[in-house]
């Protein structure tokens, strides 16, 4: 066993994505506890879908912990799901919009949060990317 | 406009100004100088003022559309910025001034949202 440096301390790319993941466990979060809480009934499909989109961000938080500690099967497997997901929401709210009489965080590609959404995941998988190009996380210091 | 309206524009200004410095910091990928952390902590300090500033207009009658939500953001606004420097501690790489660059933009967008919401 030679690595004798904890993972999380390692520095990267990666602490700007779990930076911004958290932001958005934070934001994603919050916004979907306030609108199941307080008026789920006005569009319980939307909010059900910010739910979806905060567990989401959790899961790829830890995701990307994991990743940057040199195993990336899950991330890859997140960062997957949440642009399915980011995609499939943008293109039922523009296409279906009386399923959303208010926003989820993923409506329209998340233009609500500046098209945050969308960028992350692509983002993240262009770090899982040059990561396994560089020989895993080499690329990182 | 009231008295917070100044307090608010100076707060996101300085936020992006930050957010530009840090960035700077990592396209130049220097290691995270003891200035950014300076500058990161006057915008913290900007922060409360503009945080206790929103409450002592809330306690003085206006109500904001949704409380939880006011008080959500104002959380927030005070909080990131503090748990990006205490995560960066032992870290001064270049890409710990990508991390204080995310907490600035973000607190800079909580700053404004704030201000729409009270």
């Amino acid at each position: 066993m030679t690595q004798t440096e904890p993972a999380k301390t390692r520095s990267g790319p990666h602490l700007v994505l779990l930076t911004v993941y958290a932001v958005f466990v934070l934001a994603a979060g919050s916004r979907s506890l306030v609108q199941v809480a307080t008026k789920f009934g006005e569009a319980p499909i939307a909010y059900s879908l910010s739910v979806v989109a905060a567990a989401t961000y959790v899961a790829g938080w830890f995701a990307i912990r994991r990743a940057a500690a040199g195993s990336a099967g899950i991330a890859k497997v997140m960062l997957w799901v949440e642009l399915a997901g980011v995609v499939v929401v943008g293109v039922l709210s523009l296409v279906v919009p009386s399923w959303f009489p208010d926003d989820s965080v993923w409506s329209k590609f998340g233009s609500g949060y500046g098209f945050v959404p969308a960028l992350l995941p692509i983002l993240g998988l262009l770090w899982l990317w040059k990561g396994r190009a560089a020989g895993s996380t080499e690329g990182d210091r | 406009m009231d008295a917070l309206t100044p307090i608010g524009f100076i707060v996101a200004g300085y936020a992006a100004f930050v957010t530009i410095a840090a960035v700077v910091g990592v396209v130049l990928k220097a290691p995270r100088p003891r200035w950014l952390d300076q500058l990161a902590w006057m915008l913290e300090i900007l922060a409360v003022v503009l945080a206790v500033g929103a409450l002592a207009g809330w306690s003085s009658g206006r109500k904001p559309e949704s409380l939880s939500t006011f008080l959500g953001y104002l959380g927030a606004l005070v909080c990131l910025m503090p748990l990006a420097l205490q995560s960066m501690r032992n870290d001064r790489s270049t890409w710990s001034a990508g991390v204080i660059a995310a907490a600035a933009l973000a607190t800079g967008v909580v700053a404004v949202r704030v201000m729409m919401v009270r």
